[in-house]
């Protein structure tokens, strides 16, 4: 396996390298693949961003020789379909994207200055909770993982959310990521009754409990949340074996039912920042090409298999990098 | 029993009670009948004719005055329309609720202040005709109506795409298992039972779905239908010359209804109606302003001043009530010679990206060019006149998109639970701000 200090910025020769011996076309998923008319291509060719835009190919065949000849420093393709997407004109669809990059992810248990073996394996774990809910509760199906370099992206291409609006994609954001804590009193007839969420097997309160339970297994004590301070902090770093076993009620008496309310809303006003939700509400984003290099870190964005097994640092690392001294 | 064109006037009950109005003329004339309704209503208030509706014009604005009046009216009396719920007014609520929706849509349209709170006196206009049913009425008529909204019994989420959209439902608030949404008890059962422990599930069948969920479904379905309808009215009228005067007529009236609300308790909650343009107060700002007015840190530098800051700084000082006037104006409109902008605005915005690690203009000193954009001057340094509308000068950012582009902003506070905008926020804060220096001056005067 090859340590993140290796990752440095790739050379044009290595570029070069990559994309006329290691590159093949074939790793280009399909769900782009077959759609290749229809998508916006964009290129960052000297490392300053994706500005040579509104590239399109009638086939495959076309951008391979396109990735041959000028070896980009990136190379990115939207995630919306159109009838004429020189213009970006004709809108048809767009994929419904969640961005988690890890480093952007708001607790990591690593304080590595940008990305490392720890904070990429949290984000993979975020992205399996997401995929998760997508399937058990808005049991979409068509569900793609890409590794994009620093972080995941989850592409769902399901005809039921591909033509929705971005107010649509925005709530589904926040219903995925935890971004509100589930009402706890319900009135009957007669009676008040009140369920924590944790007590709520299914839905949403069941998603925002795997949220929390995410959040407080992963802070330390130098991490910070919304009128969470030390002491409290401290407590809940003290008593989250509980949680490790599902034993929310004792955890919730240990700390005190007000002082759990706090936490519980730090976490939910901090879950926002699990995924980039600018990127999940832009009907128009290109997003990093599958298969293409990152060439600011040196690893491919690659097409992931299987998210549970996943490491970055076996499945996405070019052949170059083995070669440097 | 109840017809479901009490709640749902757009059912097919409602649809057979408008064909059979006949003349349209009528609308307008005095109603013998409507008045006898009225008077005999149970607990109605009758000392006073203007109470009393005379015709299905009068009746429609009625019910408009009755939910502004509800929301903003400390002595809201409601004998004073106890006739909305007397179940007999059925034929000429139906009526007034089309004529409302059809003079809505031919003078303002969808998107109008109009027709937010057309859509909204339905929604509560049903939630309170249900609360005075006995239970078992209350759950028929509601099946009744849901049944007759939604076909299926497997109701995929995305059926109710445009409620969500229009965030007339969470996501949050419904019950989700494998894309679909459980309303039905055996369902839920079936799908749950075995996953609940140490508590009976029929209750929590009942606290979490119950009839509080079916109607709470059932009551946004009509008011987003009622939505569409004032659209379809729209568009429709748009393809015709000349619509009905007696709808303009109404449509006038009900404006004027939403001009007095605002005089009297300054908008529909929203406050912004009754500020002017004065000097900026900090004070005032909510909370995620407060944070960028002490400077961000690299990474949310530009969004947070160029797309958050500028637009708020500048509506707050030039046109605070934007919201509510809802009418396009450049700056130019409020600040002819732009010396406000000059002198109060810009300092504002640049003394809080001056103040961002590092300061945002040295480093990416192209985004001076972004701010002036954003107020309206065209891609150029500086605001100057003759490129004003070159661009849009940009409105506030809403809590909602805070939160999705700059989510590390959002702390918000007690006030922040009552806003959606955080311009709407400093209304509201200039608003008391300026009633407690009233009081405090009536309170010296008289001492």
């Amino acid at each position: 396996m090859v340590k993140i200090e290796y990752l440095t910025p790739a050379s044009p020769e290595e570029r070069k390298k990559y994309y006329r011996e290691e590159w093949d076309i074939k790793q280009i998923p399909d769900f782009i693949a077959h759609s290749i008319q229809e998508r916006e291509f964009g290129f960052d060719h000297v490392g300053r961003g994706p500005n040579d835009r509104y590239k399109v190919f009638r086939n495959t065949d076309l951008l391979k020789r396109f990735l041959k000849v000028r070896t980009p420093f990136a190379a990115y393709c939207s995630v919306a379909y159109y009838d004429k997407p020189r213009r970006r004109d004709k809108w048809t669809k767009a994929e419904l994207v969640f961005d988690v990059d890890a480093k952007d992810i708001p607790i990591r248990t690593c304080e590595c200055e940008g990305v490392c073996e720890i904070c990429l394996n949290e984000a993979r774990e975020i992205v399996c909770g997401i995929i998760d809910t997508l399937k058990q509760d808005l049991g979409l199906k068509n569900i793609h993982i890409v590794y994009s370099g620093r972080g995941y992206h989850v592409r769902v291409l399901d005809d039921d959310v591909t033509q929705v609006n971005s107010d649509v994609r925005s709530q589904i954001v926040k219903y995925i990521v935890g971004a509100e804590v589930p009402e706890n009193e319900y009135s009957l007839d007669y009676e008040k009754v009140s369920y924590e969420h944790f007590v709520i097997p299914f839905g949403y309160p069941n998603v925002f409990t795997e949220r929390v339970k995410y959040s407080i297994l992963h802070l330390n004590e130098h991490s910070n949340l919304d009128e969470v301070n030390k002491k409290l902090l401290k407590d809940v770093l003290k008593y989250r074996p509980l949680i490790e076993d599902n034993n929310w009620g004792m955890f919730k008496n240990k700390i005190g039912p007000l002082r759990y309310k706090k936490v519980v809303n730090g976490i939910a006003s901090m879950n926002m920042s699990l995924v980039d939700a600018k990127v999940s509400i832009d009907l128009k984003r290109i997003l990093r090409l599958p298969s293409s290099l990152h060439s600011m870190v040196s690893m491919k964005c690659t097409e992931v298999k299987n998210i549970e097994t996943f490491d970055p640092f076996k499945e996405a690392v070019p052949k170059f990098v083995y070669e440097r001294k | 029993m109840v017809s479901v064109a009490f709640i749902n006037p757009l059912s097919d009950e409602g649809e057979i009670i408008v064909r059979e109005l006949g003349d349209f003329g009528r609308v307008l004339s005095d109603n013998d009948d409507l008045m006898q309704i009225v008077t005999g209503s149970r607990s109605q208030e009758i000392s006073n004719d203007s109470f009393i509706p005379r015709n299905y014009v009068d009746l429609a604005i009625k019910r408009i005055e009755w939910f502004v009046k509800k929301k903003n009216d400390r002595n809201f009396d409601n004998n004073q329309y106890d006739f909305l719920f007397n179940t007999e007014i059925l034929k000429f609520d139906v009526i007034a609720f089309y004529l409302l929706c059809q003079a809505v849509g031919v003078k303002y349209g969808p998107n109008s202040r109009e027709s937010r709170v057309m859509v909204e006196s339905q929604g509560k206009l049903i939630e309170y005709r249900l609360e005075k049913l006995s239970k078992n009425v209350r759950e028929e008529l509601v099946t009744n109506i849901l049944n007759s909204l939604i076909s299926s019994t497997h109701i995929k989420w995305t059926f109710f795409e445009d409620l969500i959209s229009s965030k007339k439902l969470k996501l949050q608030d419904l019950i989700l298992d494998q894309g679909e949404i459980i309303l039905d008890k055996e369902d839920f059962l079936e799908r749950f039972s075995h996953k609940i422990h140490g508590r009976k599930p029929e209750k929590m069948y009942e606290a979490l779905i119950g009839d509080r969920i079916k109607e709470l479904v059932m009551i946004k379905m009509v008011m987003q239908n009622t939505e569409n309808y004032i659209l379809k009215v729209g568009e429709k009228s748009d393809r015709e010359i000349e619509p009905n005067p007696i709808l303009l007529e109404l449509a006038d009236k009900i404006s004027d209804v939403l001009a007095a609300s605002v005089r009297s308790y300054g908008i529909g909650g929203s406050y912004s109606g009754s500020v002017k343009a004065s000097a900026l107060n900090p004070k005032a700002f909510p909370p995620c302003v407060k944070k960028v007015m002490e400077g961000m840190k690299s990474g949310g530098r530009n969004d947070a001043i160029i797309m958050f800051l500028t637009p708020f700084i500048s509506y707050a000082r030039l046109y605070p009530s934007v919201f509510s006037e809802n009418i396009t104006k450049q700056i130019s409109d409020i600040d002819p010679s732009l010396s406000i902008v000059e002198n109060e605005v810009l300092p504002l915005i640049f003394g809080a990206a001056e103040r961002c690690t590092p300061p945002l203009f040295e480093d990416q000193p192209q985004d001076k060019v972004n701010l002036n954009a954003k107020l309206g001057f065209g891609m150029h340094q500086k605001p100057d006149l003759k490129n004003e509308g070159e661009t849009i000068w940009y409105t506030p950012m809403s809590c909602e998109k805070v939160k999705i582009h700059l989510p590390s902003l959002c702390k918000p506070d007690e006030n922040c639970k009552k806003i959606g905008n955080p311009l709407s926020y400093y209304n509201m804060m200039i608003w008391k701000v300026r009633k407690e220096a009233k009081t405090e001056s009536t309170t010296d005067n008289n001492e």
